[in-house]
């Protein structure tokens, strides 16, 4: 499903912050990316997503045998690529709904399948929403404006059960929920586990790996992969922080 | 008396226009703007208000008054989808074919400016004001001297109009091209009464229009007004909005311009009465060469008057937008509440905004505000947009439509802001049939 080879990446002000990653992640398979502060997650998840900002100065990326960083950012979306936002932006004036539709919509027509219409369209939501315990309500709103952070949180969720991403990457997801959103945000996300979907989830901490149970961990620091290893991998950080690996990678 | 050259031409025409069936109050009218309009020629941009404007496009054209007309510019995608009073001006002159006005409730008068001149004089003598002979206006002045067109809507004391009053401006070459339309035109409302004017200002082919509007509202009238400028790439469109609220008496309006190679809209509104509410707001959509300058001032001259000033400019391409906006509060005019805005979104390198909004108070219990920004398409949201699988193209497209749209919703009537939304769709995809 995607292949990482060496991947070197650097941002505006010349900074290098990956420094040679490298990453296989088979359909069905759930990664856990875990690093301190810095350590270079949401670079990678930037650079897989094709945000502005970063340039690529080594290596290569490959998904489903394609190069993934040749393609546009919207190309990669329409390819079956998702990026759960750390900071989902707000949108004023653009309607939830509206936004939502357009999007799937972009999805569908690049899967060769019909747009959905106004009827259609709503019948899906209201069966996604059920699954997330997200109101109604919010989706009358402007895209994220004025939403709390779980709601934020729970919404990016909401999108990948809409739009059904061959490959998710979720960008610190976990981050600045409390454990009832937590716990709804995991449901989801294990909700959405099938054999063909592949899952990166990227976390400073363990506590999603608690509801999420990950198929591979994996250690980053300074920008490189340092240590890789089963679920049991997670709770030895929790216990023993990231010390021990930094001096590692150095 | 000195004469300024570039008025020449107009000073031709206007000796050579018949004055047959006119009062003399308003041949001397007419004389006095004339001799006006050639002390004070077309404005310098060292002139404070005319600054930021570009006339050349003006300037380098011989415009004439000529008549006849061809009446082919397409109506039909302007017309207001609820049931009107529909007045079609053709040149600024009366289309019979196309317009749709009654039953009228008694106490209502509208008509063109013409018929009114032939049955009711007494009403065109409140279009025209004393500034037209001795003020600084020189297009006004221009304008009172040559002016045949427009249209005049009259309420007395208590008169409600259900339905809107429809008024649709198309211009044209006539029997040759760079035409000048002089439109003059009055919105007088009595005591108490209420009408809902929606102005619409299009055509085909390169024209002038140069139109001055009075609106005179009595003591509780409430007005509902929108204007849509859509002229066609060729066209100047110049127009002066001269406003009187008494007391307790509204004025809503909303413009939304989108045509024309060189515009211009004055607004000038006297909050004279205790208590006056305004509510002027618009947008501004410009591309290509197009030249357009928004020039408001607002004036408190009586306690208790609100004021909210919403205007947004979306310029793509070369476009060039100026928004002028003073607000002045008089010494007595205390418990004023103002508050004036001006955001812009600009979507190229070469475009370019100029805006410059001001407060001069001099009143100390009054609230009032201003501010004004220029900025880019917020790159975030278009890449949470694209990151969702919407292509570049669509995802700014929605985005500068959530920008504009933001603009309309300062409209309370829900059938105008569906009619002015579409007119921005039509903007935001020039290819939609």
């Amino acid at each position: 499903m995607l292949e990482i080879r060496n991947l070197h990446a650097r941002i505006a002000d010349g900074r290098e912050i990956l420094k040679g990653i490298d990453l296989t992640v088979a359909a069905g398979d759930v990664h856990a990316i875990m690093g301190p502060n810095g350590s270079g997650k949401s670079t990678l998840a930037g650079v897989l997503s094709g945000r502005p900002g970063y340039e690529v100065t080594a290596g290569s990326v490959l998904y489903q045998g394609q190069d993934l960083l040749a393609m546009s950012p919207d190309e990669r979306a329409r390819a079956g690529v998702f990026l759960a936002f750390q900071y989902p932006v707000e949108i004023p004036g653009v309607n939830n709904m509206y936004f939502l539709r357009a999007a799937l919509n972009a999805v569908r027509r690049a899967r060769g399948e019909p747009d959905l219409d106004a009827g259609q369209f709503l019948k899906a939501v209201r069966a996604k929403l059920k699954l997330l315990e997200i109101g109604e309500d919010l989706l009358q709103r402007a895209v994220n404006v004025g939403f709390s952070g779980g709601e934020k949180k729970r919404n990016e969720i909401f999108q990948m059960a809409m739009l059904e991403p061959k490959l998710a990457i979720l960008d610190e997801t976990d981050s600045g929920l409390d454990i009832d959103a937590l716990k709804a945000v995991a449901s989801g996300i294990t909700n959405l586990r099938t054999p063909e979907r592949a899952m990166v989830l990227i976390t400073h901490y363990q506590r999603l790996l608690d509801y999420v149970a990950p198929d591979h961990v994996h250690v980053l620091s300074d920008g490189r992969i340092v240590k890789s290893g089963d679920k049991t991998l997670a709770a030895t950080l929790e216990k023993h922080g990231y010390a021990g690996f930094e001096t590692a990678s150095v | 008396m000195i004469v300024k050259t570039e008025t020449a031409p107009f000073l031709d025409a206007f000796r050579a226009r018949s004055r047959s069936a006119e009062p003399a109050w308003l041949t001397a009218h007419r004389e006095a703007s004339m001799a006006r309009f050639g002390e004070l020629g077309f404005p310098s941009r060292r002139e404070e208000a005319w600054r930021f404007t570009d006339l050349r496009p003006l300037q380098r054209t011989t415009w004439g008054v000529h008549g006849g007309y061809h009446p082919a510019t397409a109506l039909l995608r302007y017309e207001f989808t609820e049931p009107t009073h529909r007045l079609v001006l053709m040149h600024g002159r009366f289309a019979p074919a196309l317009s749709r006005i009654g039953p009228l409730p008694s106490g209502a008068w509208l008509a063109s400016t013409e018929q009114t001149l032939a049955e009711r004089s007494d009403l065109l003598a409140e279009a025209i004001e004393t500034s037209d002979t001795v003020g600084n206006q020189p297009f006004a002045s221009l304008n009172a001297a040559l002016f045949e067109g427009g249209f005049i809507l009259a309420l007395e004391p208590g008169v409600v109009l259900e339905r809107p009053v429809e008024i649709v401006h198309l211009g044209g070459e006539g029997l040759r091209p760079n035409a000048l339309h002089v439109l003059r035109n009055l919105i007088r409302l009595g005591a108490r009464s209420a009408a809902t004017v929606i102005e619409t200002y299009a055509g085909e082919g390169s024209y002038w229009t140069n139109g001055v509007t009075a609106v005179h509202l009595a003591e509780n009238a409430t007005l509902t007004h929108a204007r849509l400028q859509d002229e066609p790439r060729d066209a100047i469109n110049f127009a002066m909005m001269r406003a009187l609220l008494a007391k307790g008496a509204r004025l809503d309006s909303f413009s939304l311009t989108t045509g024309a190679r060189l515009s211009r809209h004055d607004i000038v509104v006297r909050m004279e009465g205790e208590g006056a509410r305004l509510a002027l707001n618009g947008a501004y959509l410009l591309r290509g060469e197009q030249e357009a300058t928004t020039a408001i001032v607002v004036d408190h001259a009586a306690p208790g008057g609100t004021t909210r000033e919403v205007w947004k400019g979306v310029v793509d391409e070369r476009a060039h937008g100026v928004f002028l906006g003073t607000i002045q509060v008089q010494p007595h005019a205390q418990k004023t509440d103002a508050h004036q805005l001006n955001k812009n979104l600009l979507l190229s390198r070469r475009a370019h905004v100029d805006t410059k909004p001001e407060l001069e108070i001099l009143a100390d219990d009054v609230k009032c505000s201003h501010g004004a920004t220029v900025g880019d398409l917020d790159e975030s949201a278009l890449f949470y947009l694209r990151a969702r699988g919407i292509a570049e193209p669509e995802a700014r497209r929605m985005l500068i439509e959530a920008f504009a749209a933001d603009a309309l919703d300062e409209v309370e009537n829900v059938a105008l802001r569906r009619h002015l939304a579409e007119h921005v769709q039509t903007w935001l995809d020039p290819e939609r049939p």
